[in-house]
């Protein structure tokens, strides 16, 4: 039945290559979505019954437990979110002549590629197989980067495709090694499992270990958008069409952080302690907050605004796994939640704000409240929410992972963390005294919401962020204490 | 007395082959245009042409240019006594090795190039900056590949270097030979003029940098440089040959009949080498004269990449 | 046997060189050419070695499979795009080539002191493999930065993907049979894209000069 959760993208895209209508194609994506989180839903009662799904057909490659349940479901749901935002989003785009009426079956084939090699990253056990998968999702992606076709969005999926490209071969020379510091140990039909790998981990070789992690670290930090590898990220981000936009910061990064995450396992299950590790991830974090602190203060994209804030946020998931206490790894699993489905709502609703009014720049946009009323409150709240104001999700999260630095005694850290989030929230509220205290000009666009769906997809998300931030339901807690206590493996 | 018939028979091989090298670049180049081509003895025809007649010599030259062919001439005869053109006539006791050879050679590349400038043409002035740039681009190499070779056979005298490849077998079979063979074929195509880096029967000022240098001299002068370059070909073809192709193990009688077969390698390997050459020269172009560091630079990593797997791998080669 | 790997091994390392070396686009594919194909000898050779030895073809087949994609398929599609766009030789360069090859001879003697401080890479054969496959792939990350065609970004990245098939190939014996497949079909997907790219880099901006993309900064 899992087996679904790969095939059904697949299938979907072959409808598209055959169907060339339109409204056929709009519903094809939604009811694969649905579908999907159908599936999704299903396995997740499995793994919260069975705590791992594993089936044995095709050699046994397909492997989910609950760190992958929890990424997936993320996945599922905002491609869900995106493919419905994208219905009329791709109309307006035909409709005022920025795409090809026949651009939009490449627009389903590439998004659907690209959702199928997400799941095939997460739902693997085969390091080899989601790296492969991992390579997979830049290329299927590049092209969406550069959707437009403009001389930006060239630029944009050239740097795009080059810096990913050469990061992701880099992570590959680390599973080389990976896969050299466990020939003594592992069989040959076991070669590059995780699950082996990490039962085995005492006894892989430590200082091939050591290189191979550093080598993993930032050949998928680069995907991941940790500093110094972030040069694509606002490029990427800023020029893609909104909904991939969502899909790129909300998903994508994630997954790199997952792989990430699992190498993690294994290293400090390896050496017997998280300080080898915890030094790198805490100053890649450091470096990914001050960056995009930096950048930031100075921004006049509102789209850049926002990818500047992923990289900063991967910048905290970083340092909080690094930190790798229970605590600080619950909040890390937690944060991703909440950064994703705060980013997606974010992107979304400047979707909305962009097909307006026609621009980029946050100093054109003036009267928000009046001519886009939900949308605009949305992106308002949104903006707080991001910044790790109370009562949203983001609030939480980071807070769990500041108490945690704390209790680990990097009193330094913790403050130098809280100094760079406290100069981020000053950086957006410059911007949103800009967008919103600005007098209104007299040409503004006519007042309306254009895309209803979507913007139903953004109540729903910003519904979902705040009440995750008060309460969150026994079931999420379980997994991600499941998840959490499979990546510790019991080391405090 | 042994050893002064042996060094005789040394001398005058290299003496009598080196026009030869010539003749077979020659050849080759002629017959791959289509052409028929001057005989392969030609060069010994033009030697003795000129010999025969007057050698025309400038009223503001001074000492330098009437010296300088007979310095260069002496430099490359002294360079081919250094390296044995066969170990069963091996030279024994005479003071010099590998780097003494790279020194001879200098000597006679200064006085070559200072005599050009003695005269005063502005040819002579462009030819001898041209040789100056390439000769120190070239050196490192030269120098890292002998280091390379005399670190493995534990020795720079270049008979010992010779009797220790042999005991490797079939040398070419391992890396750090291969590239020693690859630096010193680049080595020998710029020492010795040959295209991609100087087109040495061209008289365009553009391409010029031997014959620029050869222009202002006529007669016996002429006879001798060309000669003298003639013999340092050979002396360079026979360093190449005989430390990384050794054949003189398969020599299994004594006396004159092993010093006869060995001879008989020695020219097979020498005529395979320059018809090396001749391909080579056939199928590229000449470099622009700004191009030609980029060829020194591959030379000298091709020898430094030898010289450094000689580190990695340590004493495998004892 | 292992003579002759390390051999072939040291060939390799000569054609990233050789790479680096070259100024005009064709002399890109065509160094490119013989790595692959040096590489795919490796492969059948160490294929051929295993198969006496175990009975495993899997790296006779990875060798055809290269032979197939690299040494034949991707140079024509880099020959193809690079018809269409239209500079032939690389005139201005950051740094000149004599330099380049110098760095290229500090990067080769760091690689192999870093490595032989690290314990389980530093004994003979194996140190000797990974200083030569680790060198290659930071010689093509320094073309990949050196070079300011489009075209030569992506020959630096295939020299990086090859260095690292022979990393793996030499050190561990090849990665598993499913994991070389993906490998090499990742690739030619990706140069295919990269191809494609670089076509419509040439259309809006009139040349494959990287200087021209800056448009985007902040």
């Amino acid at each position: 039945m899992g087996l679904f959760l790969l095939g059904i993208p697949l299938i979907a895209v072959l409808l598209f290559l055959i169907i060339k209508e339109n409204k056929i194609q709009h519903a094809i994506s939604v009811v694969t979505s649905i579908l999907l989180i159908l599936i999704a839903v299903y396995l997740t009662r499995e793994v919260m019954l069975f705590g791992i799904v594993e089936y044995s057909s095709f050699g046994g490659f397909f492997y989910i437990d609950s760190l992958s349940i929890i990424v997936l479901d993320i996945v599922l749901v905002i491609g869900f979110v995106a493919s419905v935002y994208s219905i009329q989003y791709m109309n307006h785009e035909i409709m005022h002549e920025k795409i090809k009426p026949k651009g939009l079956r490449t627009y389903y084939i590439l998004l659907y590629s690209f959702i199928f090699t997400m799941v095939l990253a997460l739902s693997v056990k085969n390091m080899g197989i989601m790296w492969i998968a991992i390579e997979a999702t830049t290329l299927s992606s590049a092209f969406l980067v550069g959707f437009y076709n403009n001389k930006q969005s060239l630029e944009a999926a050239w740097k795009y495709i080059i810096v990913c490209s050469v990061g992701i071969a880099i992570a590959l020379l680390g599973i080389t090694l990976l896969h050299l510091s466990s020939i003594g140990v592992l069989e040959s039909r076991q070669f590059l499992s995780w699950t082996a790998l990490f039962d085995n981990a005492g006894s892989l070789k430590s200082s091939i270990v050591r290189l191979a992690f550093i080598f993993i670290l930032i050949g998928f930090g680069t995907k991941a958008g940790l500093a110094p590898m972030h040069t694509w990220l606002p490029d990427a981000h800023s020029q893609a069409p909104s909904p991939i936009s969502a899909l790129l910061s909300g998903v994508l990064l994630n997954s790199a952080m997952y792989g990430i995450i699992r190498a993690v396992a294994i290293v400090n299950r390896n050496l017997g302690s998280s300080v080898f590790t915890g030094r790198l991830l805490m100053g890649l974090g450091i470096l990914s907050i001050l960056t995009a602190a930096v950048f930031i203060l100075t921004q006049k994209d509102y789209k850049r605004l926002l990818a500047y804030s992923s990289i900063e946020h991967m910048g905290i998931i970083a340092v909080a796994i690094g930190i790798f206490s229970p605590l600080s790894v619950f909040g890390a699993l937690f944060h991703m939640i909440n950064h994703s489905l705060t980013k997606s709502m974010l992107f979304l609703s400047s979707g909305n704000i962009l097909q307006k009014y026609n621009t980029k720049q946050i100093s054109k946009i003036t009267g928000l409240l009046k001519v886009l009323p939900v949308s605009g409150l949305a992106f308002l709240i949104g903006l707080f929410a991001i910044t790790g104001t109370p009562p949203f999700s983001i609030f939480s999260s980071e807070l769990s992972i500041i108490v945690s630095i704390f209790q680990a005694n990097h009193l330094f850290l913790g403050i130098v963390v809280v100094i760079l989030l406290a100069i981020v929230f000053a950086g957006f509220a410059v911007t949103l005294f800009k967008i919103f205290y600005r007098k209104t000009d007299e040409d503004i666009p006519e007042p309306g919401e254009a895309n209803i769906p979507g913007t139903f997809c953004i109540i729903a998300l910003l519904i979902v962020i705040t009440v995750t931030g008060i309460f969150m339901p026994e079931g999420v807690k379980n997994l991600l204490n499941q998840a959490q206590s499979i990546i510790t493996g019991g080391l405090a | 007395m042994r050893s002064l018939v042996y060094i005789s028979v040394q001398l005058s091989v290299i003496l009598l082959v080196a026009p030869l090298v010539n003749g077979i670049i020659g050849k080759v180049k002629a017959l791959s245009q289509k052409r028929k081509g001057a005989p392969f003895l030609q060069m010994y025809f033009d030697i003795l042409k000129l010999l025969k007649k007057n050698s025309v010599v400038s009223d503001t030259s001074s000492w330098v240019f009437k010296a300088a062919p007979y310095i260069f001439f002496s430099s490359a005869t002294a360079a081919a006594l250094l390296v044995p053109v066969s170990t069963t006539i091996m030279l024994q006791g005479l003071p010099g090795d590998a780097i003494m050879l790279i020194s001879v050679f200098a000597l006679g590349r200064f006085f070559m190039m200072a005599a050009a400038l003695d005269t005063g043409s502005t040819f002579g002035g462009m030819g001898s900056s041209r040789e100056a740039m390439i000769s120190s681009l070239i050196e490192p190499s030269i120098l890292v590949s002998i280091f390379t070779i005399g670190l493995i056979c534990k020795s720079t005298s270049l008979p010992k270097i010779m009797i220790a490849m042999m005991g490797f077998g079939f040398p070419l079979a391992n890396s750090v030979f291969i590239l020693t063979f690859f630096a010193l074929l680049i080595i020998i195509i710029a020492e010795t003029s040959r295209i991609p880096v100087d087109d040495p029967s061209t008289h365009l000022e553009l391409t010029m940098v031997h014959e620029a240098m050869l222009l202002e001299y006529s007669g016996r002068h002429l006879a001798l440089m060309e000669y003298g370059a003639a013999v340092k070909q050979l002396v360079f073809i026979t360093l190449l040959v005989n430390v990384l192709i050794p054949t003189d193990q398969l020599i299994s009688i004594a006396g004159v009949g092993a010093v006869a077969i060995s001879l008989v390698f020695y020219l097979i390997k020498v005529i395979f080498i320059s018809l090396l050459i001749a391909v080579i020269e056939v199928n590229t172009v000449k470099y622009r004269v700004f191009s030609i560091p980029n060829l020194a630079a591959l030379a000298f990593i091709l020898a430094f990449i030898g010289f450094l797997q000689y580190f990695v791998f340590g004493g495998i080669y004892v | 046997m292992s003579d002759f790997s390390n051999t072939l091994s040291t060939l390799i390392l000569l054609s990233a060189v050789l790479l680096m070396a070259c100024k005009r686009t064709k002399s890109y594919i065509k160094s490119f050419r013989l790595q692959s194909f040096l590489i795919a000898l490796a492969a059948g050779v160490m294929g051929t070695g295993n198969m006496l030895k175990d009975g495993q073809f899997e790296l006779i087949v990875v060798c055809l499979i290269t032979i197939i994609l690299k040494v034949i398929l991707i140079p024509n599609i880099l020959i193809k795009t690079e018809a269409k766009v239209e500079h032939k030789v690389e005139k201005d360069f950051i740094l000149n080539i004599p330099i380049l090859v110098i760095i290229c001879c500090v990067l080769i003697v760091f690689i192999y002191a870093s490595i032989s401080n690290i314990e389980g890479l530093n004994e003979g054969s194996v140190n000797l493999q990974m200083v030569n496959s680790i060198s290659i792939i930071l010689i093509g990350l320094l073309f990949m930065i050196s070079r300011k065609k489009a075209i030569g970004q992506i020959i630096g990245f295939l020299v990086i993907e090859n260095g690292l098939f022979v990393t793996a190939m030499f050190v561990t014996n090849g990665m598993p049979f499913v994991v070389d497949m993906g490998i090499l079909i990742d690739l030619l997907t990706a140069v295919i894209i990269m191809g494609v790219m670089v076509f419509k880099i040439n259309d809006k901006f009139d040349s494959i000069n990287i200087d021209k993309l800056r448009n985007l900064k902040g």
